[in-house]
């Protein structure tokens, strides 16, 4: 701690601008390019623009990355890329026309394909040594404001956390699974989505994500679907555009619904505090020890917030899963464990 | 450790490009070691509040119920723990929708239920007691020992976890809004509002709460997250009003009960002003009734010239002054009624004191007086008024 801590203690950053103003007075230019590390040109030379129409509130340009020489292109999945006759600018200002090759609707992920030869490409990396802290770059085309031959946009911040996502776009809820890489540098702006982020060594360890809101706080969240996940979506070699597959509630049927013996107090509006009213002799949630006057606060951890958001927690549920309730019991807070049964 | 630092500063000397990617990297692994670090500290001091119940706020505005702009949502959000025995601090926007059952959970996982003992409408503070002994208090560093341009982290919870979100930055300004705040440039949101501002050491700095210029509801300042520009109230300014907190005192803005305009300046105030530089000040439009102002003697068409002896150059600067005075605070108003200059010790009272307001003859019509001077604009009725021809209340 302490070492770290003495380095950027007051007058760290000074002395480290002093040396870095001092270098660039001595040797003028060189030592200024030196400032942009290589990797980053090298990466820079890998991102595509990606222009199409405007439909709606979409915007209608992103950035992508070369995945393979022969004009494979990693990007965002949206409104952009499912459209016919996307097009590609190439780093040096070659124009091409994408197909969609395939799409993740889960991870957000689209690969795109143009008929070019002896690109430059980039191969993603697991960023499971990416820590909290960890400093990352991010390359994009934001606001289009590149064109043609000029070069996208650079910016640089540090891993914040990794973490799921209630994903909300557009006041819509947004598919978006699995865990993404939060990271503190802003990102979440037009044309960004579909950019590499590269870790301090310039590996391509993420993908820029396209611009949502967090369902739990109604703000725009800065992020990065982490490498791990492109480099599944690349190796899952189908030819078809991929389906989400169907989602494990009541509706999917053989498994039988969930039962837990749960009554609640409804009161005629929907978003109501999910209080038990009864609860079922010999059900599941009676043998879990629930009891009426309870307020639900978590199921399986995922929060309860009201009737409704109970009521899609327990759509959730499969029969014989054990899974934790969270309940205020008067002023306790009480963690109980409930056998999920098949309603008969 | 001292290899590191003799690095940094030797690198520049040799000049080759090694030598300068080194010392990025060594400057880069530095960063992210102190985040760790610092992150580590506080974290144990840091909880997550989760509610349950309430609902979007509805404005009372000048023209009936208007709801606010940012939708604010209801995931968790942070506070910081304050003292062992339960006493937990965090921002007041984390209740404006007025839930009904709050609870906490602690770094361990452990959930308790926390009661609401009492809101700063001004700091943006709540406090919160759970039922606990064995809470560990975080470490805040003492304010002079702030200074502009340190490193400063964001932390807070609102994304869930596993670990606290974090920003980093530097601390911006010191003594904003008549001294309550430190400025950051770390990115502040919802996400970590109530949550910590800490030095590289994991020292508090500030809590972090939104707060506009000036002002305005109780979602102001939210329009500006991750804007770079993010404010922290030091433990001094909490400590001020930590006793009325506890008791159970909500503190809400004070209000004198007037609406104020520009002084129409006339061919005698200029030369006045040339004369007698602090001859302007702010001039009353409207007096509400009930208000102190009218308990005061005051009327329209006196001139504000000074709060508590301070001159009042016009009325931004009185409105800066008084924004951030609470209501049951005594303020010492220097009023100029014609050629009569006399002052008048008033008790600032809360907006819902107020009567409705009594006009001049030639003033607009009357609006509530409770009016936020930012209220008209944040209806989006009316935004391209410059704010000096605006009548405003306070």
């Amino acid at each position: 701690m302490t070492d770290g801590a003495n380095i950027l203690r007051r007058g760290g950053l000074f002395a480290t601008g002093l040396c870095i103003c001092f270098a660039m007075l001595c040797c003028g230019d060189v030592v200024a390019q030196q400032r942009i590390s290589p990797e980053i040109h090298r990466a820079a030379d890998c991102v595509v623009k990606l222009y199409g129409p405007r439909v709606g509130r979409e915007h209608g340009y992103g950035s992508g990355v070369l995945v393979s020489a022969d004009g494979r292109i990693l990007t965002a999945l949206s409104l952009l890329v499912n459209l016919q006759g996307v097009k590609v600018v190439l780093a040096d200002g070659r124009h091409f026309e994408a197909t969609l090759e395939r799409a993740d609707e889960l991870r957000q992920l689209a690969l795109l394909r143009i008929d070019a030869r002896a690109l430059p490409f980039l191969s993603p990396q697991s960023s499971s040594e990416l820590r909290q802290g960890d400093t990352v770059v991010a390359l994009g085309n934001w606001f289009k404001i590149a064109d043609g031959r000029e070069s996208i946009s650079v910016c640089k911040g540090i891993l914040s956390l990794r973490t799921m996502i209630d994903a909300m776009r557009l006041a819509q809820e947004s598919e978006l699974q699995g865990e993404v890489l939060v990271i503190d540098a802003l990102t979440a702006n037009p044309g960004a989505a579909g950019g590499p982020l590269l870790d301090a060594r310039g590996r391509f360890i993420g993908l820029v994500g396209k611009v949502i809101e967090s369902a739990a706080t109604n703000t725009r969240i800065n992020f990065a679907i982490p490498g791990e996940a492109l480099v599944e979506f690349l190796q899952s070699d189908s030819a078809s555009v991929l389906e989400p597959p169907p989602p494990q509630t009541a509706a999917s049927g053989n498994a039988g619904r969930p039962y837990l013996g749960i009554k609640l107090s409804r009161l005629g509006y929907r978003q109501v505090s999910a209080y038990v009213q009864r609860v079922s002799p010999n059900s599941p949630a009676a043998k879990a020890g629930i009891q009426a006057d309870d307020l639900i606060l978590a199921v399986d951890g995922r929060r309860v917030g009201d009737v409704a958001t109970f009521d899609e927690a327990v759509a959730r549920l499969l029969p014989g899963q054990t899974v934790q309730v969270v309940v205020k019991r008067g002023p306790d807070v009480q963690t109980l464990s409930l056998r999920v049964e098949a309603m008969e | 450790m001292n290899l590191l630092v003799a690095l940094l500063l030797l690198s520049p000397l040799g000049q080759t490009q090694d030598g300068s990617v080194a010392q990025e990297r060594l400057y880069e692994e530095a960063t992210a070691a102190v985040v760790r670090a610092a992150v580590a500290v506080v974290s144990p001091s840091i909880v997550t509040i989760e509610t349950v119940g309430g609902a979007q706020p509805v404005r009372r505005g000048a023209r009936g119920a208007v709801s606010e702009r940012f939708k604010i949502a209801d995931g968790p959000s942070t506070g910081i723990i304050l003292s062992e025995d339960g006493l937990i601090v965090t921002s007041s926007f984390n209740f404006v929708r007025e839930p009904t059952v709050i609870t906490v959970r602690l770094a361990d996982d452990r959930r308790l239920v926390a009661t609401l003992l009492a809101r700063d409408h001004i700091r943006r503070l709540a406090l919160l007691r759970v039922e606990a002994g064995d809470l560990q208090a975080a470490t805040w560093a003492p304010r002079e020992e702030i200074v502009l341009g340190q490193y400063a982290l964001a932390c807070g919870n609102g994304l869930g976890g596993p670990q606290p979100f974090v920003s980093l930055g530097i601390v911006s300004a010191l003594g904003r809004r008549n001294g309550l705040a430190i400025q950051t440039d770390a990115k502040t949101s919802p996400i970590n509002y109530g949550g910590a501002l800490v030095d590289i050491d994991g020292r508090v700095l500030g809590l972090i709460v939104p707060m506009a210029g000036s002002g305005g509801g109780a979602l102001a300042g939210v329009d500006w997250y991750d804007s770079g520009i993010g404010f922290a109230i030091p433990r001094d300014r909490i400590d001020e009003v930590l006793d009325r907190l506890r008791r159970g005192e909500d503190i809400e803005p004070g209000k004198i009960g007037i609406v104020l305009g520009p002084q129409e300046p006339g061919l005698l105030d200029d030369i006045l002003d040339e004369l007698l530089p602090q001859s302007r000040g702010a001039r009353i439009t409207a007096v509400g009734d009930p208000s102190p102002a009218k308990s005061a003697g005051l009327e329209p068409e006196d001139l504000i010239v000074a709060l508590d002896a301070r001159p009042i150059s016009d009325l931004e600067a009185l409105l800066r002054e008084l924004s951030d005075r609470a209501a049951g605070e005594r303020v010492t108003l220097t009023v100029k009624r014609r050629w009569r200059r006399f002052e008048r010790t008033i008790t600032l009272a809360k907006s819902s004191e107020i009567g409705p307001v009594k006009t001049a003859a030639e003033s607009p019509p009357p609006q509530t007086d409770e009016a936020d001077p930012a209220e008209k604009e944040e209806n989006g009725e009316e935004n391209e008024r410059p704010p000096t021809t605006q009548p405003n209340s306070n």
